[in-house]
């Protein structure tokens, strides 16, 4: 303490002496331009001109640049490919659309193939009903035909026999009344007697 | 002597400034956090928000420690 | 001493001097080509190489660097349009500009080169120039009408004097909060590093005396595994910062191209 009561009026004396001291004390062997404004280098006012002078200058070549330049190739890659993405998207939705169609038609055309096989089908069916149809119906005629006609041969064989029934019925008449009454009937009125009596 | 002392002792109590600052950006991102976890599909459209959050919060800070340096230093 | 000193990577060092002027606003100035013009140059030629190899051989289907090249700008490109609306297409350069400077100027600034970005000179000129275009369109759409960017609309009446005197003064504080945040992360991040770094050769020379300062080396150790992952961490506030000028340049130019019908 009693050491810088001693030392302290030396430095009040002279208030940038005071500030140089302390410095240079802070920052031990030191630059001469470090004793010009304080400790801190940001605050050496000596050379903030030259700095803000040159970054202006950069900065604006830059903004130029990127302006002008940089920026402008970039958009355009960047318009590029969102152009292809949305190209290819609509290409691909294309191509959707028409894979969606050839699928309906290959249903539609499934669809007709089976009708067209059931048409078929109920056709030859049809047909082999129809031909059934007419096989019995032929069959039936000839049997019928066959039927009739060994009716006829029936009925002929009947008549024939009838017939032959009629002159044994009228032989038997006759010799049953030359039998019982000796004499001799005519053979007409005979015959027409057994006829009346069937 | 005792103006450097004090000048010193001034840097060393300007820097306390920070704590605010470190509440401050502690406080932000923990809420970030919470908020996140609750909803985490609106999370990253707020990273943004959160980083200039906590840059406005850290600079308070950032000016008291330049005060500490100035004295320190100045 | 000097070595150690965590302010000393700010010392702005002559390379080519071309004298002394004396400038009406900045008093005596130096002109002459310092590292941190050394370092801006790189940064600028850095953005300019990028730019022109992501868009010298440009394909619909990116290829890798193509890729890194189209993430950053349709990062700045949808902040702008997202923040700004159907106009934030006439001020994207500006905002990627001063994306990409900064992103550079960071970036090699904590892997390579001089922090130009820890100049309070160049992070003042970069929030002026971009409060001065807000104002700028300001006046130019709007007119004296610019102002009703202070009175927020739904305000009760006697509460408006003392609104628009908080909206003026967070309105001067923008380019000085978005100069400082800039200035101060740098400046905090690199001294934080410098520290650290002091720790491992301090506690290494410690060590080398022998004795208890053998105690020194695990001290050493962890200071190293600090700066490791310090340095990582400033690699996201170096892409941070340079995002977040973006963003708030971005609200900033709404407030004024949307004035009035935005909120």
């Amino acid at each position: 303490m009693a050491v810088e009561t001693d030392s302290a009026p030396i430095p009040s004396a002279d208030p940038a002496a005071d500030v140089t001291s302390a410095g240079a004390a802070a920052h031990g062997s030191t630059t001469a331009a470090e004793h010009g404004s304080g400790g801190l280098p940001q605050f050496q006012f000596e050379h903030w001109g030259g700095q803000i002078a040159y970054l202006l200058i950069l900065f604006v070549i830059l903004y130029v640049l990127m302006a002008k330049v940089f920026a402008p190739r970039m958009r355009r890659v960047l318009d590029e490919r969102a152009a292809t993405i949305a190209d290819a998207i609509t290409s691909a939705k294309a191509l959707q659309a028409e894979a969606d169609a050839q699928a309906d038609a290959a249903k539609r055309a499934l669809v007709e193939a089976r009708a067209a096989a059931q048409r078929t089908a109920v056709e030859a069916g049809a047909k082999a009903a129809a031909a059934a149809q007419a096989q019995k119906a032929a069959l039936e005629a000839e049997l019928s035909a066959k039927q009739a006609e060994a009716e006829g041969r029936i009925r002929v064989a009947r008549d024939a026999a009838m017939q032959q029934l009629t002159v044994v019925a009228t032989d038997a008449a006759e010799a049953m009344l030359e039998k019982l009454t000796g004499a001799k009937a005519p053979r007409a009125a005979v015959a027409a007697a057994v006829k009346s009596q069937g | 002597m005792e103006i450097d002392a004090a000048k010193q002792i001034g840097a060393g109590l300007a820097t306390l400034g920070m704590i605010g600052a470190g509440i401050g950006v502690g406080n932000i991102f923990g809420s970030f956090l919470t908020g996140a976890l609750r909803n985490p599909s609106a999370a990253a459209s707020q990273i943004g928000n959160l980083f200039v959050g906590a840059a406005l919060a850290e600079a308070l800070g950032i000016l008291s420690f330049v005060l500490g340096i100035l004295l320190k230093y100045g | 001493m000097a070595a150690n000193d965590p302010i000393h990577q700010f010392q702005i060092e002559k390379l080519v001097d071309f004298g002394v002027v004396n400038l009406p606003l900045f008093g005596r100035t130096e002109l002459a080509f310092t590292n941190s013009h050394l370092a801006m140059t790189i940064a600028f030629a850095a953005v300019v190489v990028f730019m022109s190899l992501v868009t010298a051989k440009m394909q619909v289907v990116p290829g890798r660097l193509q890729t890194v090249g189209e993430t950053l700008f349709g990062m700045i490109d949808n902040l702008a349009s997202s923040i700004i609306g159907h106009e934030g297409r006439k001020f994207f350069p500006f905002v990627f500009t001063l994306f990409m400077f900064i992103l550079a100027m960071n970036v090699l600034g904590l892997l390579l080169t001089f922090t130009v970005t820890s100049q309070l000179a160049i992070t003042a000129v970069l929030g002026l120039m971009t409060i001065g275009l807000v104002i700028a369109i300001g006046f130019l759409r709007h007119g004296l009408g610019f102002f009703k960017l202070f009175v927020p609309s739904g305000v009760p009446i006697v509460l408006l004097p003392v609104i628009v005197l908080i909206e003026f003064v967070s309105f001067l504080l923008r380019p000085v909060t978005l100069a400082l945040r800039l200035f101060g992360n740098m400046l905090g991040g690199h001294v934080a590093l410098k520290v650290f770094a002091g720790f491992v050769v301090a506690l290494g020379a410690m060590a080398a005396n022998g004795g208890l300062g053998y105690f020194g080396i695990p001290g050493a150790a962890l200071s190293l595994s600090m700066v490791v992952a310090l340095t990582a961490l400033e690699c996201l506030v170096a892409f941070l910062q340079a995002f977040v000028f973006a963003v708030l340049t971005c609200i900033y130019l709404n407030d004024v191209v949307n004035l009035g019908h935005g909120h």
